[in-house]
């Protein structure tokens, strides 16, 4: 069994695919997500500088870099979370809508984990995972507890689904979240720094759940300070640095022959110890 | 960092139009009401020189006999307020103590006291006082009673604000005081106490400003501060509208200056507050504002 | 004890008279105090700029020079009512002030990450709002909304005290200046009868706020 059912395993009674009729094999092929000439400035400071990015489908892209490179806003602005001042982005072929239901349907496509798990903390734990499909997806709600509680079992926290997010770890609670994205059956997932809040000793559950995913073939752009996790489950390292994509290559090229001095630099640093 | 906020996301160009929108709709539907509500004094005369000149005309023989019986008025609003603030500073710091310190036989007894002090409207206390006091063979000014009743409720609040203030530290401030051996006298005296005011700064501030509304509740004692000093001058000016709405602008604009200089002290102490780092990711909790929380929970 | 045995009937008039003027006075301050924090919190710039104004001015006025201004401004224009509409009405609006900012409070207690949280499953702007904001928002403001009835409930005798007649507050100006009457039983129990409502009132707010309080 696999941790989420890929796009085209999902039957389209339960879960129609929101934009299926218009996507030809030729695009399917094409990048699953596309940002050309993307820059964004917070007031004076140039934080994403002509960006050019392509995930392909079933790809796990690892955007690493030293803090203020701009690899969180990079990743948000997938989600409209952040938005651009120019350029274009791209999910399958259709460009990022700006507002209203048609980017809330984008939304719903892309998951996104976050550093602080942003867990609903007036619902429970199963209250969480079922929101979105019950209210976005329209799934019945009997079907969608079930669908999360197998969710739930499979990230390791089934035990913990009546309860509320307070009431769990950090590791625990960020499982939830990951659980709460596959939910929506989303065809990218996006993790912001999902480690990073993390006590150190509940670092290592976060990452096997995340490992997991990658091997089953999600489309996944994950920022994170985790080297380890970047060699294990990367497909493609992207170096970011100042707001501009320095290097990008296997990890296996990147960690053991770095091109650029901006990446030796850093690697020499978060690898010493 | 985020594009968006809490509430809504980051307006696209439909948002945006509709937001525009709105915004005109506001901006002239406020034009009208006040159009209208100008139009309104004018057809009644509100808007003559008689009744407006006396208040805004240094030309008018009135004037200056008028502004300087004001200003009397506010100075006894002044000195009512500085006095309230200072017995409320003293007695609310006595009545935290108290309660922090307390042995449980008699804690009850310091919380019944808070609680009651707190329950009751701060109008009908100074009234209790002027009436009861007398009654009893205790005879003070106008002045006296209402400060003692300023003071009595805003203590009680500030014995609130000063205690919540001493539970906000963190215990290591406690912990390391006492390791110094310390004794726990000292350890409220020089370590505790001095940081929860700072803290509190802006929260006490706040209740000067509410202090400072308050006093204008001595005209149930035909104590002749600045809104007493107002009510008289109508009788003759028969002005009433003008003269009410003046009073309201010297009281908001002596507020907003309280406001304002408790936002900056608000500032200040968030930027040095005990026990976060200054690049901490999460700003310190912002510390309640004290215009929006007038007192403490019941 | 006897004054209040003997003067229940006026104690108790007095008393249910304040409770009119509360309950009056709440009707018009609470939904005033929704509209004047959604106005707050949109993103409408001159409705932002407009209410915060107007909240502003009512916190930095005294609520008796509010008062004076309606009862002895007003029928200068011709608008004329009775003293306690006018004390209720000028009451009910100095209040919407405060209940607009614990409102306001509440919602800004809120994280953002939970509305981005939100976002990020697909609701879009009325259902983050309904099922995800406003749910955590009232919780949060709940503990400055029990303060800021208590404060109505509090402020009431100022009305009172500027004469609307009849409620708890003349209760114990008729009693102890016109009949003169011994001034510490009467006003003993006033202060009961104002207890009696705000000390309830807290309990039950701070026994439901502690059902539905959210752990973080």
């Amino acid at each position: 069994m696999t941790l989420f059912s890929k796009g085209a395993e999902r039957t389209v009674d339960t879960f129609p695919a929101p934009r299926g009729d218009g996507e030809t094999a030729t695009e399917q092929a094409a990048a699953l997500i596309q940002l050309r000439g993307v820059n964004k400035h917070f007031g004076p400071l140039h934080v994403l500088k002509d960006i050019d990015l392509d995930v392909a489908e079933g790809e796990v892209v690892v955007v690493i870099g030293p803090s203020g490179s701009g690899k969180s806003t990079l990743c948000r602005a997938i989600n409209r979370l952040e938005t651009v001042d120019s350029g274009t982005i791209e999910l399958g072929g259709v460009p990022l809508a700006v507002e209203g239901k048609s980017l809330a349907s984008h939304r719903a496509d892309v998951g996104m984990v976050f550093q602080s798990f942003n867990l609903f903390a007036h619902m429970t734990v199963l209250e969480n995972v079922t929101l979105g499909p019950i209210r976005v997806r329209k799934v019945p709600p009997a079907k969608a507890r079930a669908q999360a509680m197998e969710l739930l079992e499979r990230v390791g926290v089934g035990q913990q689904a009546p309860k509320l997010p307070a009431q769990l770890s950090g590791g625990q609670q960020q499982r939830v979240a990951i659980a709460r994205s596959l939910a929506m059956q989303p065809r990218v997932l996006l993790f912001d720094e999902p480690t990073s809040a993390l006590d150190p000793e509940m670092v290592n559950e976060v990452l096997d759940v995340m490992t997991d995913l990658a091997q089953e073939g999600m489309t996944m752009v994950v920022v994170t300070h985790e080297m380890g996790f970047a060699r294990k489950a990367a497909d493609r390292v992207v170096f970011m640095a100042d707001g501009a994509i320095v290097e990008q290559a296997s990890p296996a090229e990147f960690f053991d022959n770095p091109r650029t001095s901006r990446a030796q630099d850093f690697l020499s640093k978060v690898l010493s110890h | 960092m985020s594009s968006g906020t809490l509430l809504y996301d980051a307006l696209g160009p439909r948002a945006g139009r509709r937001v525009r929108w709105f915004g005109v709709v506001t901006g002239a539907v406020t034009l009208g009401v006040l159009f209208l509500v100008g139009e309104k004094l004018a057809t009644e005369g509100q808007l003559s020189a008689d009744k407006w000149g006396p208040l805004i005309d240094p030309a008018n023989p009135r004037f200056s006999t008028l502004w300087s019986f004001l200003a009397g008025g506010m100075l006894n609003t002044l000195i009512v307020a500085v006095l309230a603030i200072v017995c409320a500073m003293a007695f609310g710091t006595a009545m935290a103590l108290l309660r922090v310190t307390s042995q449980p036989w008699y804690r009850w007894f310091v919380v019944s006291v808070i609680e009651l002090l707190r329950g009751i409207p701060v109008v009908l206390l100074i009234f209790f006082l002027a009436r009861v006091l007398p009654e009893i063979g205790i005879e003070f000014s106008t002045l006296t009673f209402l400060v003692m009743g300023l003071a009595l409720y805003n203590g009680v609040v500030i014995a609130e604000i000063i205690r919540g203030g001493l539970q906000a530290l963190p215990r290591g401030q406690k912990e390391a005081a006492q390791s110094l051996g310390l004794s726990s006298w000292h350890t409220l005296r020089l370590v505790l106490l001095p940081q929860a005011f700072r803290m509190m700064l802006p929260a006490l501030i706040g209740q000067l400003i509410v202090v400072v509304k308050e006093t204008s509740l001595g005209f149930i004692l035909s104590y002749e501060e600045l809104l007493r000093r107002g009510q008289i001058a109508i009788q003759s000016l028969h002005n009433p509208l003008q003269m009410f709405f003046t009073i309201a602008v010297i009281y908001i604009v002596i507020n907003l200056g309280l406001t304002l200089l408790t936002r900056r002290l608000e500032r200040g102490a968030r930027k040095k507050a005990p026990g976060t780092p200054a690049d901490d990711k999460t700003p310190a909790a912002p510390l309640p504002s004290p215009a929006a929380l007038p007192e403490v929970r019941v | 004890m006897d004054v209040i045995l003997d003067n229940f009937d006026l104690f108790w008039q007095g008393w249910l008279r304040t409770i009119q003027i509360c309950f009056f006075a709440l009707l018009g301050a609470v939904p005033l105090g929704i509209l004047l924090a959604a106005a707050r919190v949109s993103p409408v710039p001159s409705l932002r700029t407009l209410a915060g104004g107007w909240v502003t001015v009512l916190m930095s006025c005294p609520l008796t020079v509010v008062l004076f201004f309606m009862a002895f401004g007003l029928p200068e224009i011709g608008i004329k009512g009775s003293y306690f509409w006018f004390g209720t009405i000028g009451l009910a609006l100095y209040s919407a002030s405060f209940v607009c900012e614990a409102l306001r409070s509440g919602i800004n207690a809120v994280p953002t990450g939970q509305a981005e949280a939100a976002r990020s499953i697909g609701l879009s702007f009325m259902p983050s709002l309904g099922l995800v904001i406003l749910p955590q928002a009232l919780r949060s403001s709940l503990p400055p909304l029990t303060n800021a009835i208590i404060y109505l409930i509090k402020n009431s005798a100022i009305v009172g005290a500027f004469g609307v007649g009849h409620d708890l507050f003349a209760v114990a100006d008729t009693l102890t200046a016109a009949r003169g009457l011994a001034a510490l039983p009467v006003l003993a129990g006033v202060i009961a009868g104002y207890l009696l409502l705000v000390l309830p009132i807290g309990r039950l707010l701070s026994l439901i706020e502690t059902k539905v309080a959210i752990l973080r």
